[in-house]
């Protein structure tokens, strides 16, 4: 049951009514690794992400979930997916208190376990404070670490995260990807989507989207050296610079 | 995956604190019945009363004053007299009344000569809703003054009593408002439902909620069940008022009556949810809730045009609406007392309703965002 989990994206193809939003892409995503995808608006990453999850299906290609290196049915696994959309998805009326008792009853949580998660991530978040104030008064950084906290509560063993450092402060930005990194302690799979590219370091593995393809796929520095590019701002920029007419 | 209690519950926990701190909700639920029971209960009185009547006598005998007796008497006839019988078609005309009474000359000469006496009643036609009610009205007037006018030597023959049954002053208020509690009712369930899916959709809550554990059938019970309590609220309410301000009579077993709210409840629920399922937007989910619940609750259930009186195509089309199943339970149940046995085709066929409606909803509920 808590088996480390691997996903394979193989030759997706999806468009909306006649907007094509990916071309064949082909992904591995491995246990316990902070993998980043990165690319420009549009360029396809919420699509990816909604396909992984099953909220989308796929025109052509399928996706592929492995539990231990053996392959496993994603209705199975699908309880220990956790998943933090890009766009505002909490009650503006529910209070955080309300979210995290939301949640601990869809997940089916034992109290006592529930009381020590609720304790530690209100410690992380530095939420314990604003318990009581409902999401809609929050700001930018508090309402990402709710959506964090909400899909943290079940311990899941995938975690995927839909740009959730857009709108957000530097120093809760940071507080953010500290949270991720202490979940990759406990083996968990990574899925971070970022138009920030200077966050594309703080990966241990890169897949560049541009227009529905992945462009290239590694470790960030080796990326960087094979490419020659200084930051990934630089890649990104040289490489629209030699798509433009 | 099975039904977890404690899923659903965890939605209809949360969908509360929506109602809680919606305002706009609970007035809704509180005070539309008010304001429609108040509006029907007094301002629309389907009994007609105070009817004018221009009375043109040019007879001045004691036959034609018997035949105006008649009529004043009544309570449904305020008598003015008129000089002529143009001056009475005038005053028709002019909507001054909506009904002549025009005696000629030789009336009661005619009577007693053993001919047939002639009078005219001429009736406002242009007032389609009080045509019917008025020439009822003269009829019986018509046969109680024919046995004045007579006197009592001659007592016809037979006699022919009528007795109206379970309503006995023929009070459209005691009909009327049993069968306001259904359009309330519907009003209520699907209206407020209808929104409670689509905002999820627009708000992008779904989303999240989609990558959860929680089952469609868990999310559909879970955001019926607080509403239902609502709507049961809101005819506790609509009942008291009936019972206390109107004196409306209740000869039936309130356990049948709250059985067949619940049952209509459900199959209204259900319909709201599958519109907010299907349609994912709050405005165009409204449009549909009031073409497909509020529109034929009110007119194909029977609580303004009777269906037996229906064209054969909308006497069977209205088998399909709950609205029209629960018309007759309400009004058996306040005004003759039905039990269970009696209403078992209405229960059933509401029963029948609700289970497809709700197998609808959780079938079209799709667990992806296509």
């Amino acid at each position: 049951m808590n088996g480390a989990v691997s996903i394979s994206v193989r030759e997706v193809c999806k468009s909306f009514r006649r907007f094509p939003a990916l071309h064949g892409v082909s992904l591995e995503f491995e246990a316990g690794r902070m993998h980043g995808i990165i690319g420009p608006e549009g360029s396809g990453k919420t699509t990816l992400l909604r396909i992984m999850l099953g909220l989308l299906v796929p025109a052509q290609g399928r996706v592929e979930y492995f539990e231990d290196g053996r392959p496993a049915d994603f209705e199975a696994l699908r309880p220990s997916l956790a998943y933090m959309p890009q766009t505002q998805s909490l009650y503006p009326d529910l209070s955080i208190d309300e979210h995290l008792e939301f949640f601990r009853d869809l997940y089916s949580l034992p109290r006592e376990i529930y009381a020590r998660k609720r304790e530690e991530l209100l410690g992380v978040t530095r939420l314990a404070g604003f318990v009581d104030r409902p999401a809609g008064q929050l700001s930018g950084g508090m309402y990402k670490k709710l959506g964090l906290m909400c899909a943290l509560l079940r311990s899941p063993r995938v975690m995927v995260l839909d740009e959730p450092t857009t709108g957000v402060d530097p120093i809760s930005r940071r507080e953010l990807w500290d949270l991720l990194y202490r979940l990759l302690d406990e083996n968990v799979l990574i899925l971070v989507t970022t138009a920030y590219l200077d966050e594309a370091e703080r990966c241990s593995k890169v897949h560049l989207v541009e227009l529905g393809r992945v462009v290239a796929a590694g470790e960030p520095r080796r990326l960087l050296e094979v490419e020659g590019a200084r930051s990934f701002d630089e890649l990104f920029m040289r490489r629209a610079a030699a798509s433009a007419p | 995956m099975t039904f977890s209690w404690r899923r659903a519950a965890a939605v209809a926990r949360k969908e509360w604190f929506h109602i809680r701190r919606d305002p706009f909700t609970l007035a809704l639920a509180l005070v539309l019945p008010l304001v429609m029971i108040l509006v029907y209960g007094y301002a629309i009185d389907f009994n007609i009363k105070d009817v004018r009547l221009a009375v043109s006598d040019s007879d001045r005998s004691q036959a034609s004053r018997r035949l105006i007796d008649t009529f004043t008497s009544s309570d449904y006839f305020r008598v003015h007299p008129v000089d002529s019988a143009d001056d009475a078609v005038r005053d028709v005309a002019a909507e001054r009344a909506r009904a002549a009474l025009i005696i000629p000359p030789r009336f009661e000469k005619d009577l007693l000569a053993g001919r047939e006496g002639r009078a005219q009643v001429l009736i406002d036609g242009a007032d389609n809703a009080t045509v019917g009610p008025v020439s009822q009205y003269v009829g019986s007037i018509q046969a109680l003054a024919s046995r004045r006018i007579a006197g009592s030597d001659l007592t016809p023959p037979y006699q022919l009593r009528t007795r109206f049954l379970f309503n006995p002053e023929l009070n459209s208020r005691w009909y009327v408002i049993p069968g306001l509690t259904v359009v309330i009712m519907a009003i209520l369930s699907i209206f407020l439902t209808s929104l409670t899916v689509a905002r999820e959709w627009e708000n992008g809550s779904m989303e999240l909620l989609l990558s959860t554990p929680v089952q469609p059938i868990e999310i559909i019970a879970g955001k019926a069940a607080p509403y239902a309590a609502l709507a049961m609220l809101a005819m506790a309410f609509v009942y008291i008022i009936a019972r206390t301000v109107f004196g409306v009579p209740f000869a039936g077993h309130l356990w049948v009556f709250g059985l067949g709210c619940l049952l209509f409840l459900v199959a209204y629920l259900a319909q709201g949810l599958l519109i907010s399922v299907v349609a994912r937007q709050q405005t165009i989910a409204m449009q549909f809730s009031m073409l497909t619940g509020m529109l034929p609750s009110n007119l194909l259930s029977g609580f303004v045009f009777p269906i037996a009186s229906m064209p054969k195509f909308f006497w069977y089309f209205t088998m399909l609406l709950p609205a029209r199943w629960f018309m007759v339970i309400a009004r058996r149940s306040f005004l003759e007392g039905s039990d269970l046995a009696q209403l078992a085709v209405p229960f059933a066929a509401l029963a029948l309703c609700g289970a497809v409606m709700t197998a609808l909803a959780v079938r079209r509920f799709k667990r992806t965002l296509e």
